[in-house]
């Protein structure tokens, strides 16, 4: 995660939408940032359908094969198809960080809403919440919740990634519902009796809808960091493959040194990737929703 | 100002109390007896002495106890600084364990996030400034704080290391020296530590940078920045100006980003066997050696803590709007 | 700002310094070790052409010095600062006197052993008979792992100065000769003031013994000794280990431990380096015993351990089908890239190779064969009745077998992955679970499993150790180190006893037996063999030269120091290396 500021969604967010697809195609770093994010994305989900069944972990051909027309990446030392571990691998990075990203997001809207519309006592326990878990290390958590509890398949992982990478997007919704709530539209809606919960969803989330979908943009891209960390140190899912587990593996069967040099560097380029190019498209995005910045 | 930090201190004790809890917690669902490994490490076979030897460490460790007495116990043997033995490295304590290897991640982990905080800021900057800077550092900035710590210490150590031969690629200090307080040796120290201290530093340099640069952009987009500019100030005060309001959240993001900081200081330790706390988490976890992991996680809770309060401190001396007793920051 | 910046390198020298000095480096080199060896004071670097470094057994910062604690105790505790009676030569298969200069049976019941004279500690005090006495003596602490000695040792005792005495009830030729090597000889003036509890458990970090080494300094990640130039076995052995100084490095990952090799920063590593055939093959200027496949001697052998109280692996038909379903030669290639070596059916290993009866091999012997694996199934009532590819049980229901290795062991994961792949191959279900070691570990004793992979025997002086480990009755609840499987055959039991109570010279008569207990072994396949793991040693020839390897002229002891390994020629491996600028 970078600290990357989000935009004050204050401007006119109406005006802001009609024109937001008007600039969105004319931005550079969106354009680029979300076309690489979106090349890999389908390289995941298509791949494993063009190269047929092969399962990722197979021994497909000879060992130690350097790249070529028929082993796009070479292969391992067993003689696993290294393009064919990267696709699938592609897929379950993808899922990691979308299901983590998406759970912090959702936990991150419920306790920022919550705590920046209702305020008060409510506000100051969720507060207190946010602040305990920001502080605890999240890494060493997931460590020992991992080691100790050992389910070990994607979807757990990815749960507990988004248990613990709310807070601070918590905290930026709480700000921006904070700032929202004084508004006469949202008094309106008051006032004619609407619920709370429907006020959040009608009047308030749709004001920063384009703030929301940085938000989890930024979870997405440290999900797949953190899932990546996990999966190096031998935390990761025991069944399949992902970008980091092929890192892990790389390493402990000594690619490197044994100059297989297409077995470690495509997963880790792709990460870096993944998630460069989500933060840049981040920054597209903020420049597409926030007129004044449009200018440098 | 006393409300502030009334507050905060609050929110550092729950969260002691709170780690302290999961920390005792979590080994109580945790699969396999560690005393069965052990038994099995030590090789025995009759029967009898399994037994004997079950009761005695079962009984040394305290698992035989009710669970509040054990929770209890924790509590009191935790404020003692007593964290029980290692059962990996049995029989060493295992504040012993840690001490040792806690100055190594001290010593790398504070330079790396200063700096790279610091050098991050100027460059980030400098690149608002300049458009050409603008369009290498941002790009960058971006690739360095998008990869995975451990990919690139493993570049690094490959290519500076091995290939290159510039650095050693493990250790904290060469395994032909003793320590003493000589020119060699400290040489050495310095030799092992500069490669995690590079990878550290770079992944954490990017994100410093962009940060800095977008806020800036943001400062000089503001009312006040315009409205000077309108006044005829110089652009370089507007500037100073910007760099100071832009600082503050950067100090925030500190405090933030201290977590992530931490997790890529151990990944980083791992791959170049440096004897930190990260090398030890994982051996810790490999073995199940829960004592072990235990003390590791209260000793980053507590340092991340006390830096956390460190920065809160320092976010008092430079913003003066919380002197005046405003919420200027919430963490 | 740019102060803080100016700052902070003088800071971070200073705490680097302090975490350094903290780390162990305070404690004291040796005390009172006789004259002191080099300057153990001196913090200055070692030199270079006079050090060995090594890595490979020690898995974590150097816990203890205590021999008695075999399982854990640091690299070189027993066979550099420790020693034993004798040591054992794989090679010429016989004792070689150490610290004791003869042993032999005075009766059918009682050994004798002559110790050497001349030999001291490294406090200057003398080793004596009532040393050893001792030290044998501390067996009876119900806790020590070599209790079970004394349920057929009567007595031990000090006849005078320089004999011991030692009283079976019950003569096990093979075992005691296995102890006699095996147990260390620690000084009574030290230890005799210890209670159980720190006989047990202490860390002994001064330890005073009578090796060639003498200990000098540890840190996390190193220990480092220093040679005694007052050793004994100078003058009574005429030997001298070369290298000064011996450092062993705590194992790193393996692309650090390949990188250090690399970098010429280690000169011997003893853990498994996957692909290391390439750094072989290619100039690196890397070692192994071998130039070619298997690259390695043979340390241990590698078994598929059924669960021989579940169904249907209570089947021995069952047992022999899945022996013949795994395609160990992939494991060997894909997984090992030819590191090690497929097993003989017996599992003997290469060392053993003159007890191997091949009549018996050839009558009852498996090898890789999935059709002969299905023909086995089917004759034996399992047949497929759903027609999903699998065999059912005889009644009908399904077979679903979990096959565990710790989870972590990245060879053992691939090789499990390829028996699963090759029993499916064959009809049966098995499906490769990992869980942590503990948890393994605890399954494992309590016979909660399907199948698992083990190999916890090493080589040893007689098939015997290998035997009990497979046949070893009866099966208690808890089965902490043999016979995993829960066999019971008490016929088998019966024979491996009777092996045991065969004289140690009598090859004939260990053959007659051992050809009787592999029938039983091959007909019954209650341990399926699949191949043996290498004696891993990788090691650089830039500071030290004449390992041992398979070429004419060069030793042939085995290059490693693992615990238990220093008294099977791992000493004699440092005696026998010379500087490479020599």
């Amino acid at each position: 995660m970078t600290t990357t500021p989000l935009t004050e969604g204050r401007a006119g967010t109406r005006v802001v939408r009609r024109e937001a697809l008007h600039f969105a195609v004319r931005n550079g770093k969106l354009v680029t940032g979300l076309g690489l994010v979106l090349v890999l994305l389908l390289t995941g989900l298509l791949g494993p359908l063009v190269l047929g069944v092969a399962a990722p972990n197979e021994y497909v051909a000879a060992p130690m094969l350097p790249p070529s027309a028929e082993h796009w990446f070479g292969t391992t030392t067993f003689g696993q198809d290294v393009f064919t571990q990267f696709v699938y691998g592609l897929r379950t990075t993808f899922a990691a960080g979308a299901l983590g990203g998406g759970i912090a997001a959702v936990i991150a809207m419920v306790v920022g809403f919550t705590a920046g519309y209702r305020g008060g006592l409510v506000d100051e326990a969720l507060n207190m919440l946010t602040n305990v878990v920001l502080v605890i290390p999240t890494l060493a958590v997931l460590l020992i919740i991992n080691a100790y509890l050992g389910i070990r398949s994607v979807a757990v992982q990815a749960l507990f990634i988004g248990l613990t990478s709310w807070p601070w997007a918590a905290r930026a919704i709480r700000a921006q519902t904070f700032s929202l709530r004084g508004r006469d539209f949202v008094d309106l809606a008051r006032l004619s009796g609407l619920s709370t919960p429907r006020i959040i969803a009608r009047e308030i989330a749709p004001n920063m809808s384009s703030y929301l979908f940085m938000t989890f943009i930024l979870l997405f891209g440290g999900s797949v960091l953190i899932a990546s960390s996990l999966d190096f140190i031998g935390l990761g899912p025991t069944e399949g493959v992902s970008l980091g587990l092929m890192l892990q593996n790389a390493t402990q069967w000594s690619a490197l040194q044994l100059g297989l040099w297409w077995w470690f560097v495509p997963p880790g380029l792709a990460i870096t990737a993944i998630v460069g190019a989500l933060y840049v498209a981040n920054v597209g995005l903020d420049e597409v929703f926030n007129p004044k910045l449009r200018i440098t | 100002m006393r409300h502030y930090f009334g507050r905060k201190l609050l929110v550092y004790a729950l969260t002691f109390v709170v780690a302290v809890t999961v920390n005792w917690m979590i080994p109580r669902f945790m699969p396999g007896d560690p005393v069965a490994g052990m038994l099995a490490r030590t090789g025995v076979s009759q029967p009898a002495a399994v037994e004997a030897m079950r009761v005695y460490y079962t009984d040394l460790f305290g698992f035989d106890r009710p669970l509040w007495e054990q929770y209890a116990g924790f509590w009191a043997t935790l404020l003692r600084g007593d964290f029980g033995i290692s059962i990996w490295l049995f029989p060493t304590p295992v504040s012993t364990v840690i001490l040792r290897a806690v100055p190594y991640t001290l010593a790398l982990m504070i330079p790396a996030v200063l700096l790279s905080w610091w050098a991050g800021n100027r460059l980030g900057a400098y690149a608002a400034r300049r458009r050409l800077l603008d369009n290498t550092v941002l790009p960058v900035g971006y690739v360095l704080t998008a990869m995975p710590y451990m990919w690139l210490a493993v570049l690094l150590a490959w290519g500076l290391g091995v290939v290159a031969g510039w650095f050693p690629v493990a250790g904290g200090y060469a395994f032909s020296l003793q320590p003493a307080l000589t020119g060699e040796f400290l040489l050495s120290l310095l030799h092992h530590w500069v490669l995690p201290f590079l990878s550290l530093f770079l992944v954490a340099l990017g994100g410093w940078a962009i940060g800095m640069r977008n806020m800036i952009i943001y400062e000089l987009e503001s009312d006040y920045a315009t409205y000077l500019a309108a006044l005829g100030a110089p652009s370089r005060l507007i500037r100073r100006y910007a760099f100071r309001n832009a600082v503050l959240p950067q100090i925030t993001g500190l405090a933030l980003q201290l977590g992530v900081l931490v997790a890529g200081a151990l990944v980083t330790e791992i791959v170049f066997s440096y004897p930190g706390l990260g090398s030890l988490i994982l051996k810790a976890i490999q073995n199940q050696d829960f004592f072990l992991l235990q003390g590791t996680f209260m000793f980053i809770v507590v340092g991340v803590l006390v830096a956390n309060f460190v920065i809160d401190l320092v976010y008092v001396v430079v913003d003066p709007r919380t002197r005046a007793g405003m919420a200027g920051a919430q963490a | 700002m740019r102060k803080r910046a100016r700052i902070l390198v003088p800071l971070l020298a200073a705490a680097l310094a302090a975490a350094a000095c903290s780390g162990g480096g305070a404690t004291p080199p040796s005390q009172g070790a006789g004259p002191p060896p080099g300057n153990p004071g001196n913090p200055g670097s070692l030199p270079r052409n006079e050090t060995l470094y090594t890595t490979g057994t020690q898995w974590g910062p150097p816990a203890h010095f205590n021999p008695i604690r075999e399982g854990d105790h640091a690299t070189g505790t027993k066979g550099l600062v420790y020693e034993t009676l004798f040591h054992y030569d794989p090679n010429t298969a016989k004792l070689v006197p150490w610290l004791a200069e003869s042993g032999s049976w005075t009766s059918d019941t009682v050994y004798e052993a002559k110790i050497r004279s001349g030999v001291t500690w490294s406090d200057g005090k003398p080793l004596t008979a009532k040393d050893v006495a001792f030290s044998y003596g501390l067996g009876k602490i119900e806790t020590i792992s070599f209790h079970n000695l004394y349920d057929w040792l009567k007595s031990v005792e000090a006849v005078d100065d320089r004999t011991v005495r030692f009283t079976f009830s019950k003569a096990n030729y093979q075992e005691w000769d296995f102890n006699l090597y095996s147990r260390v000889i620690v000084p009574e003036h030290i230890w005799a003031g210890r209670s159980e509890e720190e006989v047990l458990n202490g860390a002994n970090d001064k330890p005073v013994g009578s090796g060639a080494y003498a200990y000098q300094s540890h840190d996390q990640d190193r220990v480092v000794y220093v040679r005694r130039d007052d050793w004994w076995g100078r003058s009574a052995l005429g030997k001298e280990p070369r290298p000064r100084y011996i450092v062993d490095v705590a194992t790193p990952s393996n692309e650090v431990a390949m990188g250090m090799l690399l970098q010429k920063g280690l000169d011997l590593s003893n853990n498994f380096l996957p692909g290391v055939a390439n750094l072989v093959k290619g100039n690196f200027g890397i070692t192994t015993f071998y130039d070619q496949p298997p690259y390695m001697l043979s340390a241990n052998t590698a078994w598929l351990v059924p669960n021989t109280t579940r169904k249907p692996m209570d089947d021995p038909a069952f047992r022999r089908a899945l022996a013949a379903s795994v395609d160990t030669k992939k494991i060997v290639e894909g997984v090992y890239g030819n590191l090690v070596k497929v097993a003989s059916p017996t599992g003997l290993l290469p060392q053993w190779d003159q007890f191997v009866d091949q009549s018996v091999v050839g009558a009852a012997g498996f090898a890789f064969d999935t059709a002969k694996a299905r023909r086995t199934l089917a004759d034996a009532g399992y047949r497929d009745r759903d027609g999903d590819g699998l065999v059912e049980n005889k009644d009908g229901s399904k077979i679903k077998l979990t096959l565990i290795v710790p989870t972590g062991w990245t060879d053992w994961m691939e090789a499990a992955r390829t028996i699963a792949t090759s029993a499916k191959a064959a009809g049966i279900d098995v499906t490769p679970d990992f869980p942590d070691f503990n948890a393994l570990v605890e399954k494992r004793s309590k016979g909660d499993f399907d199948l698992l992979v083990n190999n916890e025997r090493q080589l040893s002086n007689t098939p015997w150790t290998y035997y009990d480990y497979v046949f070893q009755l009866p099966v208690n609840k808890t089965q902490n180190t043999v016979n995993f499987g829960r066999y019971e055959n008490q016929r088998a039991w019966k024979l491996v006893q009777q092996l045991n109570q065969v004289r140690t010279d009598d090859v004939a008569g260990m053959k007659t037996v051992i050809s009787q207990i592999q029938r039983i072994h091959l007909d019954e396949m209650p341990i399926i063999p699949l191949w043996y793991n290498g004696l891993w040693a990788q090691s650089s020839v830039a500071t030290w030269k004449n390992w041992p390897s398979a070429a004419q002229g060069a030793p042939k002891s085995a290059p490693v120091l693992w615990r238990h390994w220093l008294e099977l020629g791992g000493f004699e491996t440092l005696t026998q290396i010379q500087p490479a600028g020599s």
